[in-house]
């Protein structure tokens, strides 16, 4: 068989949803760093970019990270309509290698796509790498203990992206060439879409935890809603964000948006305090890229204390609460 | 719609948290020994749990259950899992708290990185019982957590699939109300069945347990046992052809540090926690 010369790769940019811009910068970073093709195959990539309505189109048209773009209207939240406009792509010569930013809509398409093509469908990759006739895959598996090296075979290659990759430098603007292929509207499908009185809710958002400097985290040992409550407004009274972990959700001891984590959000602050967390790995996601943590806990066999620069081995809402009384009376 | 066919699949696993860095260790040199074949922790003497989605998904189906009841409709809820044996007390479980059928699906295969061969084996065995009005799944479960195979189900199926659905209430007309997270935010919408549902964060994680006088009811009850090759599927054939492949493993460095802190009371150590390591990071903020 002969030496591949191209690489043709498809970004996936959905244009209908609030995340444009963080998809872009995933989609962008990744093409850059995170696929290694090997020295003779060139990139050749397009950015498949849906899009609901003309007005904003130009300003996601400056989001696309590759020079060639595909406009496809469509209405917002029909991944049917947006599956099938990618399947008769790929029918038509297509893509070896589809790629979508992480999240539910880029796991729908990834998967629908490659089930329709015969394709394989891998979800939140790390990096990627062309390997003989195949592409190999790395992604976190085991509830985020273990990376996993996988082979996908057959073409074409489906593929979301991890979390992280959002997190990238944006991409250098492009000079783009754009064709428009296709208007998506209700009349494409054989139904109407399945989603009928659709709201969204105004609802709080993590926002403030991905980007905070300064981050709390109370985890079970804080040992109750009350203590967790503690902790919170300890948080408060240093400045820092306040996040829990999955357990301290699940026992209604803290909202839904404040839960750090593989299932939750994931933040990079300076400093990171955590207050009777174990350090489960699917925790650890979400803190694994700050500069300091520090680890307040009563077990000192908990996972944390190895994964911490700095631990203190005591009842972590009373040491939280000493901290933020210290740092009040060091305020000017 | 006066009666609701409600199946739900679910997934148990070992509880990879009771599992400590050197088994982690162990798991990603044996594949590296192996020669190339992965490696596989050691999970024999850990206790098995739900998949903590499918948990959720479990428990969303009996409340669901439960407020067509007050709403005087009917609905039958059924649960499977592709699973060998280690799932039968967990079946046992959700019979005595009112699941009318409890059936386990036996691969014959390992099948925990091969969604494909999941998805398929699933979707011929709700055909084969007659597919459900609403298939409720957890979003995602160890040891793969591609999230992958709801949608994968449903393709097969020819059904919408919502996912990271964090609430569903009943709704006019037969309909049901969802509540799910997507684009990042929160949107909630109605939808007809016949529907896949597969339930991410919901508030209500935690599956009900049963009395034991509900248990005693249905002691005398056996579970439905098929393997896969009886519905027509050889997972084993199947996982041969099966698209993506786990090479090998390899452990995440993630030690840092770890320098205790030292004094008598929480005050102390708070006051030596700040001299020695905050104080200079946090003027830096």
């Amino acid at each position: 068989m002969s030496a591949r010369e191209t690489l043709r790769v498809a970004a996936v940019l959905d244009g209908t949803a609030a995340t444009a811009e963080r998809q872009a910068r995933a989609l962008g970073a990744f093409l850059r760093e995170g696929l290694r093709l090997g020295a003779d195959v060139k990139l050749v990539a397009a950015t498949h970019l849906f899009h609901a309505d003309q007005s904003g189109r130009e300003s996601l048209l400056e989001l696309a990270p590759t020079t060639d773009v595909r406009l496809i209207r469509t209405p917002a939240l029909r991944a049917d309509l947006m599956t099938a406009a990618l399947t008769a792509f790929e029918a038509g010569g297509g893509a070896e290698l589809f790629v979508f930013p992480g999240g539910p809509l880029g796991t729908e398409l990834a998967a629908r796509l490659a089930a329709r093509t015969g394709g394989s469908v891998m979800t939140d990759i790390l990096d990627a790498e062309l390997s003989g006739e195949g592409l190999a895959c790395r992604r976190r598996v085991y509830s985020n203990h273990l990376v996993g090296l996988f082979e996908l075979r057959s073409l074409p290659w489906c593929i979301t992206l991890d979390a992280g990759w959002s997190d990238a430098r944006p991409s250098a603007p492009n000079e783009h060439v754009v064709q428009t292929v296709a208007e998506l509207h209700e009349d494409d499908s054989s139904a109407s879409g399945p989603l009928k009185s659709v709201e969204v809710l105004d609802q709080p958002t993590t926002g403030d935890l991905e980007a905070a400097k300064l981050l709390v985290v109370a985890g079970r040992g804080a040992g109750s809603r009350d203590g967790v409550e503690r902790v919170a407004a300890a948080a408060a009274r240093l400045g820092a964000a306040f996040g829990a972990t999955r357990p301290v959700v699940m026992n209604a001891w803290a909202p839904p948006d404040r839960q750090i984590g593989v299932s939750g959000a994931r933040s990079a602050p300076a400093v990171c305090l955590t207050v009777g967390v174990s350090g489960a790995p699917a925790f650890l996601w979400g803190v694994e890229r700050a500069g300091f943590i520090a680890a307040v806990d009563t077990d000192e066999r908990a996972a944390i204390t190895g994964e911490a620069d700095a631990v203190v081995i005591d009842d972590g809402v009373a040491v939280i609460e000493a901290l933020a009384d210290i740092v009040a009376s060091e305020r000017p | 719609m006066d009666h609701l066919r409600i199946v739900v699949g679910f997934k148990v696993t070992p509880d990879y948290e009771a599992l400590r860095a050197p088994d982690w260790a162990r798991a990603a040199g044996g594949a590296a020994e192996s020669g190339g074949g992965p490696g596989a922790p050691e999970t024999r003497y850990v206790r098995r749990v739900l998949g903590v989605f499918d948990e959720a998904a479990l428990e969303l189906a009996l409340r669901l259950r439960d407020a067509r009841a007050e709403a005087g409709l009917e609905t039958s809820l059924a649960a499977f899992s592709v699973a060998a044996r280690e799932a039968d007390p967990f079946l046992q479980t959700l019979q005595a708290l009112g699941f009318e059928r409890a059936a386990r699906v036996d691969p014959r295969a390992a099948l925990d990185f091969a969604p494909r061969v999941t998805a398929a084996v699933i979707a011929t065995y709700l055909r084969r019982i007659g597919s459900p009005d609403v298939l409720l799944l957890g979003s995602r479960c160890g040891p793969g957590e591609s999230g992958a195979v709801p949608f994968l189900v449903a393709d097969e199926l020819g059904l919408p699939c919502v996912t990271e659905v964090t609430d569903v209430q009943i709704a006019s007309r037969g309909r049901l109300r969802v509540t799910f997270a997507a684009g990042g935010g929160w949107i909630r919408a109605t939808i007809a069945p016949p529907c896949v549902l597969a339930v991410g964060n919901a508030v209500v994680s935690m599956l009900r347990v049963p009395t034991l006088k509900d248990r005693l009811a249905v002691r005398e009850r056996s579970l439905d046992v098929l393997s896969s090759g009886e519905l027509g599927v050889d997972a084993a054939a199947a996982l041969a052809g099966e698209p993506t492949v786990l090479a090998s493993l390899e452990t995440i460095d993630r030690e840092r540090a770890g320098t205790i802190v030292a004094g008598r009371t929480p005050e102390e150590k708070a006051r030596a926690l700040y001299e020695t390591q905050l104080r200079a990071r946090l003027e830096r903020l």
